[in-house]
């Protein structure tokens, strides 16, 4: 059974937009998606933590993709989505524009993200790689790094970079 | 065979019995280390102990186990019979210890399903060799004990139980060959024999368990010894009379030869446990608890068993004779259903109040008598029923407090320090999971003391301290927190060499002089990953891990840690932990958009304020003045940079808060009302904000921040 489920999970991403970018996460490591709710702030926290929802009695933390890759902030509306991700053992909400849709991307279609000069800021990136389908390109989000890296400076610029090269 | 004894549930009691049976032979040892030797008591509960253990992983086929178990005993039965003088105690302790660490080692091994491998030649070597060294100091005396540690047992039950009425009888049962399970028409008949026994011997042992019984009972017969009130005629009637029998052999014999056992010594064992005159009347009538008994006992399924075995509370009132009333009042229950329970409550406190705060009853002209008695009713039940939930998560920090015991034991063995260890409040209780968090943190604390804090005698003589050692461990509430300390009468911290460190690791800011840093400033430094002061690596403590894992431990349940100290005369590290981490009352306020909770036993009350009521210092700081007296004020608003908050003080409500004996005044936009709440630790993910120490989820589903008074003064 464990077997048949990881096999019909390979390769499958949940792809959604963000700013004019698509981004591809590994389907294992989505949990749910729910329509947006009301958000309670905490205060002090970094801006892209924009507070706590309650998931059926499960208190869990939220971040605004757009902000963390240090974008523009976006309106939410009745639209707005929130994917909700497990890494290990941190349940995290991200609050996302939209979703697109699960798409198959395999193996041979992903390429190392490409980067520009800074081979070491290249792999701190939450974009480990980058998918092809069809003509479109996604960008895959290493999750962990998308939720636990402290050091945003740097991968404001290999964001840049990503932009660039595109 | 294999149906009648359900092995899992088996494996469940074996290890829950011993462990407690454990726990409280650590509690005798440690509480008699100091003493000249152990009481008498202590002797017999230490031997008993040794003999269910021993009996028990026999059963469970547990060899080294038993071996060890078996070794002990004997040294105990020793002490017990022979009333050797001259015991090096101390000795004996570490003995003891070693055994039950051994032992607690093996179950460990056990519960995770790992084979239990470990290896007790030594230990029983070592064991061997003290109990021969104290017999020889003694040997002399003792002619009435024989080396050999088989006839031991033997020896030792007569004393109390020839009385002149008694009668012992030798019984050989021959049983027709080739029958079918003839080890438990053996058991049958012991059974039997065992209504009207004083004392009864059989060979072989292991009827039940050992599958190889049957044949060696059909080869060799099946012995019995027996010391009964009863006649011979009145014997053979209790004999089976089946077709499976083909020889019953009945011979009365003197008590002599009784205590010489079977011809063949072979591996005949007891059936009782206790052999006090006081236990045959529980004897007689079946009752004695031994590991055959157990056997007997049905077993539940594995999570959920009765604790025939009184657990390590009710066996001081052995002593008492209560032995009997005290018997089955208790049950173990799986933490994890009482987790499931805890959980479930707290999900009705919530569904509660969404029934009692339901907007469809805010309608205006509707009549709610009834409704509001009946809600009353319900708010009261489901009070009681926490309140209920709470009392049994509950438990004493005496067993936390005796491991320390232990640790402060061995650690200051180890350093070659006298130290003794003093416990104070140890009956204070706290919630089950709190105390899973301390525990570790404690040993941390304990250590240090003992290793870094307290001196060697030479540097205590030299320092002019007259006095032992000590450590010592308190425990007490207050205002809803539970305060533990760790005391010692050492060195102390000292502050230049912390902050010598602190300067080399860059850690101080370079423009603050040395003088300006508060004692209180200083030793936080202590906690901070990687800040050890102690030059040499020791077993114990000195790499610099630990403080900073005491203190991420203790933040993990919303607790903290502070240090005080003197230089000289030692320091005291306090844990301040929440009681409990499940449901508080709370007062629920609105601040802009957001709710907040404060526990109800910080606020003193709600004042209404006026303008002319405000004093404010030119550089901000703000007062407010009621009954003559100046509070400070914190605006919650601009605390945590909320957007939309009142800033007119006669908008607001001003919350008195009281905490630690200091007053201030909290302001805030509105009060909601008063709530019990379901505290939830805020998600590990969002850093710790200062002043929150959890979340928890109101009436309409939304999610309030619990405010920690005592952080926010800080």
């Amino acid at each position: 059974m464990g077997e048949h489920d990881t096999d019909t999970q390979k390769d499958k991403y949940v792809t959604f937009r963000s700013g004019e970018e698509y981004f591809g996460l590994k389907i294992e490591y989505v949990n749910e998606i729910i329509v947006f709710q009301d958000i309670t702030e905490v205060p002090e926290c970094e801006d892209y933590v924009k507070g706590l929802i309650n998931l059926r009695g499960k208190i869990i933390p939220v971040i605004d993709v757009r902000l963390r890759f240090g974008q523009e902030p976006f309106e939410y509306t009745d639209r707005t989505c929130i994917i909700v991700i497990h890494v290990r053992s941190t349940v995290v909400g991200l609050i996302v524009e939209k979703i697109a849709e699960v798409v198959e991307i395999p193996e041979e279609c992903i390429l190392k993200s490409p980067t520009i000069g800074h081979e070491e800021q290249g792999q701190e990136s939450y974009v480990y790689a980058i998918g092809k389908v069809g003509d479109s390109v996604k960008l895959l989000l290493d999750p962990d790094r998308l939720i636990n890296d402290e050091d945003l400076s740097a991968q404001e610029q290999t964001d840049e970079e990503m932009e660039e090269g595109e | 065979m294999a149906e009648e004894f359900n092995t899992e549930g088996m494996l469940d009691m074996y290890l829950l019995e011993n462990g407690q049976l454990l726990e409280r032979l650590q509690e005798i040892v440690l509480e008699q280390k100091d003493e000249e030797c152990f009481d008498e008591d202590s002797i017999n509960e230490i031997f008993r102990t040794m003999h269910t253990i021993k009996g028990s992983s026999g059963v469970m086929m547990f060899d080294e186990i038993t071996a060890v178990a078996h070794k002990l005993e004997d040294v105990f039965f020793y002490l017990r019979e022979s009333h050797p003088q001259n015991v090096p105690h101390l000795e004996l302790v570490e003995h003891v210890l070693a055994v039950s660490d051994f032992i607690t080692g093996e179950m460990d091994k056990i519960e995770n399903g790992d084979p239990a491998d470990g290896k007790a030649g030594d230990l029983i070597a070592e064991i061997d060799s003290f109990l021969n060294g104290i017999k020889k100091k003694n040997g002399a005396k003792d002619k009435d004990v024989k080396e050999n540690v088989h006839e031991e047992p033997k020896q030792f039950y007569i004393a109390p139980m020839a009385t002149s009425d008694s009668h012992f009888y030798k019984i050989y049962l021959t049983y027709t060959p080739g029958i079918q399970l003839a080890n438990v028409h053996a058991y049958k008949t012991v059974y039997t024999l065992k209504e009207i026994a004083e004392d009864l011997i059989y060979s072989p042992e292991d009827i039940i368990s050992n599958e190889d019984a049957a044949d060696d009972i059909l080869e060799n017969g099946f012995k019995i010894l027996l010391q009964t009130q009863s006649s011979e005629e009145e014997l053979r009637a209790l004999m089976p009379t089946g077709y499976e029998l083909s020889k019953v052999e009945i011979y009365e014999c003197t008590a002599k030869e009784y205590q010489q056992g079977f011809d063949s010594i072979g591996s005949e064992i007891r059936i009782d446990l206790d052999s006090s005159v006081e236990e045959i009347e529980a004897r007689a009538g079946g009752a004695a608890a031994s590991p055959k008994e157990e056997k007997k006992a049905p077993m539940a399924p594995g999570d959920f068993v009765i604790a025939s075995k009184e657990p390590g509370k009710a066996k001081k009132l052995a002593k008492d004779k209560q032995k009997k009333s005290e018997k089955a009042s208790f049950i173990s229950v799986d933490v994890a259903k009482m987790d499931m329970l805890m959980d479930l409550i707290g999900e009705l406190v919530i569904s509660e109040s969404v029934v009692l705060q339901n907007p469809d009853l805010k309608v205006p002209g509707l009549k709610l008598d009834n409704f509001n008695k009946a809600a009353a009713q319900m708010s009261k039940i489901s009070t009681d029923l926490q309140n209920v939930i709470m009392s049994m998560r509950m438990v004493p920090l005496t067993n936390t407090f005796q491991k320390m015991n232990r640790i402060v034991f061995d650690a200051s063995r180890k350093l070659g320090k006298d130290i003794e260890f003093e416990m104070i409040g140890d009956a204070t209780e706290v919630d089950k999971n709190i105390i899973e968090h301390i525990s570790d943190p404690l040993m941390h604390l304990v250590r240090n003391s003992v290793d870094h804090g307290i001196e060697t005698k030479e540097e205590r003589e030299a320092a002019g301290k007259k006095e032992k050692g000590k450590v010592t461990l308190s425990a007490k509430t207050e205002s809803g927190k539970v305060w533990i300390g760790v005391t010692d009468n050492g060195r102390g911290l000292e502050r230049d060499k912390i902050l010598a460190k602190a300067r080399r690791q860059g850690l101080l800011d370079y423009n603050r002089p040395d003088s300006s840093y508060t004692d209180k400033e200083v030793y936080q430094f202590i906690t901070l990953p990687g800040f050890s002061t102690n030059e040499q690596v020791t077993e114990f403590s000195g790499r610099g891990v630990g403080m900073d894992v005491v203190v991420s431990n203790l933040q993990s349940i919303g607790g903290s840690l502070e240090i005080e100290s003197t230089p000289g005369q030692g320091s005291t590290m306090s844990l301040k932990i929440p009681l409990t981490l499940a449901i508080i009352d709370g007062i629920v306020m609105e601040v802009g958009s957001s709710s907040f909770v404060i526990e109800t036993g910080a606020v003193k009350e709600f004042v209404n304020v006026g303008e002319d009521m405000m004093v404010r210092k030119p550089n901000g700081e703000e007062f407010v003045m009621i009954r003559g007296e100046a509070y400070p004020v914190l605006r919650i608003g601009e605390w945590y940079h909320l957007r939309d908050y009142k800033k007119d003080v006669n908008e607001g409500m001003m919350v008195i808060v009281e905490v630690e004996k200091k007053n201030f005044c909290l302001f805030v936009d509105r009060l909601i009302g008063k709530q019990e709440i379901v505290v939830k630790p805020i998600p590990g993910y969002i850093r710790k904000v200062k002043g929150l120490s959890g979340c928890t989820q109101l009436g309409d589903g939304s999610i309030a921040l619990i405010l920690d008074a005592a952080a926010l003064l800080e």
